[in-house]
């Protein structure tokens, strides 16, 4: 059997006395969409902060295909494997599409490139002509990336995080502020990912997180309430009173 | 052309032709009327150039406000200096120069690159102040007065020789070794470290997570700017035969950011422009009145208000419209009205 493409394993960190979160363990298989549930202040993006380097955890590990990246600076994670969007865009607004992805791409590339001239690195730029067909962004490419409209930022930042070709794929609440069919375009764009990476998610659209789904992680108050397939969460009731509200 | 960046930098190499090759008359037109202050000014102002391009590397291209870049200037003159009064060897000078300035950058940039924003500017000001002040108070250095009686020497350049001493050929020199360092700015802005340094400026929180280290960027940008400054200033004791401790004074490093920003930040020929203008007012304006900095502080005011781009950013597009087609001009329209 091989690893998950990504194990945490009891990972949590406090905030002076409060322990935003505590002890937290799952495993996110390869090729699947694992997704983090929870209401607002559960503990989701301190969790995300925890696995994409940005906080150092008080406790636990991060494993990525069975190695241990536990405390690695956002860098040295990113070249290991794991890239992240970001729930607020977080693109270069001042840089057309073309060059936001490029320069996203561009660590394909070994460092004794790093000097020559960037039409030289084929494989970056093969790769930033690939995502602007997945994503759909030819009419664009050539646009600065602050003048697409909101549902094209979002696509063009999993574009991003997804053009280092990295194992793990860390999507924070991606259709946030989406449009109802982009949301769905978006949805039907990220199923379409597993083939190439394992997707680890953060999503408040419970009617997209149930639909998209492999497996499903509930947290609540820093603290990992229940796991399992969509069916098992959904038929849950400790996890319908903490997140779905006891009606 | 899908690379834009790529654009901007064509287009700034069609003004740095048009740059030269107006230098080039000048030097011509100075030959001719046997002019020689004209042309020493005008070698001062290259010089000068290269620390405005040492200020659009790390501003224009990296967003990093350095408020004492003439610290790295002033170094590479004295150094240049001392070895010149020794031994009037251009390359041991130059070499000397360079990697003292190599050795000053990474210790400037260990301690600069520590903090970032209104610290790091606060610290390169800081930093340049200290240096200054203790050349200031140095009296093997020369003290207030700097050093004097730097001879005028003869740079070997392969069966050629070119004399310091004559103003249309020492001239034509240092505009072509600034010329290459332009050349060399703009390869190593066109690499993957380079767009480093441009990504860095747009939107330093997302580097790290493209898998690249932001202090190490910062700190390669940090050292070339100081060696290029410090090769600049290694060519003004040719020119003028002394180095005095203003050199590294704070005017200088605000003048050289003045270049920058009058001839268009983000441009790297805009320090060329910037240079040429800036030395050219203060010379005529300074004849007409001592208070010359009142009005170059007013002309830089103004500058800002009705100018942000710089000169060149103002005009560029133009260029890149020509050069790139329609695209590059919906692009610049989106800039213009975001």
């Amino acid at each position: 059997m091989s690893d998950p493409a990504m194990h945490i394993a009891g990972i949590g960190i406090s905030f002076g006395g409060l322990r935003a979160v505590d002890n937290v363990d799952f495993q996110a298989e390869r090729n699947a969409i694992t997704t983090v549930i929870g209401p607002n202040g559960a503990g989701k993006t301190t969790l995300f902060n925890l696995i994409s380097g940005a906080l150092r955890p008080d406790r636990g590990r991060v494993e990525l295909a069975g190695v241990d990246v536990t405390g690695f600076a956002p860098a040295a994670l990113q070249r290991a494997g794991l890239a992240r969007s970001f729930q607020i865009t977080n693109l270069f607004f001042d840089l057309t599409v073309w060059e936001n992805l490029r320069i996203a791409s561009q660590v394909l590339e070994p460092v004794s490139r790093a000097l020559l001239p960037v039409a030289a690195s084929r494989r970056a730029l093969a790769r930033v002509d690939a995502l602007i067909e997945r994503f759909g962004l030819e009419d664009v490419e050539t646009d600065l990336a602050g003048a697409l409209s909101h549902g094209e930022q979002r696509r063009l930042e999993i574009a991003m995080a997804l053009a280092s070709e990295p194992s793990v794929l860390l999507l924070d609440e991606p259709t946030q502020g989406m449009s109802h069919s982009d949301t769905e375009d978006t949805a039907a764009l990220i199923r379409g990912l597993t083939s190439d990476v394992s997707i680890l998610l953060i999503e408040h659209d419970i009617g997209l997180v149930m639909s998209l789904s492999d497996h499903v992680v509930v947290m609540n108050q820093g603290r990992k309430l229940a796991e399992g397939t969509p069916e098992t969460i959904r038929a849950n009731p400790e996890v319908q009173a903490a997140y779905f509200g006891s009606a | 052309m899908r690379d834009r960046l790529m654009l901007s930098m064509r287009a700034s190499h069609a003004f740095m032709t048009i740059f030269a090759v107006g230098a080039v008359l000048c030097a011509l037109w100075g030959s001719a009327t046997g002019d020689s202050f004209y042309l020493r000014l005008g070698t001062e102002a290259l010089i000068l150039a290269g620390l405005a391009m040492s200020v659009e590397l790390l501003l224009g291209y990296g967003g990093l406000l350095s408020l004492g870049q003439a610290l790295y200037f002033g170094a590479g003159a004295y150094v240049s200096a001392l070895v010149l009064r020794e031994t009037p060897s251009f390359w041991l000078a130059m070499g000397a120069a360079f990697g003292f300035t190599l050795a000053l950058g990474i210790i400037g940039g260990l301690i600069a690159n520590r903090v970032r924003g209104v610290y790091f500017a606060l610290i390169t000001f800081g930093m340049a102040q200290v240096a200054a002040k203790t050349v200031y108070n140095t009296r093997e250095l020369g003290g207030s007065d700097g050093l004097i009686g730097v001879p005028q020497i003869a740079v070997p350049l392969g069966p050629y020789s070119v004399s310091a001493a004559d103003p249309v050929a020492f001239f034509l020199f240092v505009l072509g070794f600034m010329t290459l360092l332009y050349l060399l700015l703009a390869y190593l802005l066109g690499t993957p470290f380079g767009r480093v340094l441009t990504a860095m400026k747009a939107n330093e929180k997302r580097v790290p997570f493209l898998g690249y280290s932001i202090w190490r960027a910062r700190m390669v940008a940090y050292v070339v700017a100081a060696l290029v400054a410090g090769v600049s200033g290694a060519l003004y004791p040719m020119l003028r035969g002394f180095v005095s401790p203003e050199l590294m004074f704070f005017e200088t490093s605000g003048d050289a950011l003045i270049m920058a920003v009058i001839g268009g930040l983000g441009t790297l020929v805009g320090a060329f422009y910037g240079a040429a203008l800036i030395t050219a007012l203060k010379s005529v304006i300074g004849s007409w009145t001592e208070h010359h900095l009142i009005v170059i502080g007013a002309l830089f005011v103004a500058a800002i208000l009705f100018m942000p781009k710089g000169l060149i950013g103002r005009i560029r597009p133009r260029a890149e419209a020509i050069l790139g087609g329609k695209r590059a001009i919906r692009a610049e329209a989106q800039e213009e009205h975001p």
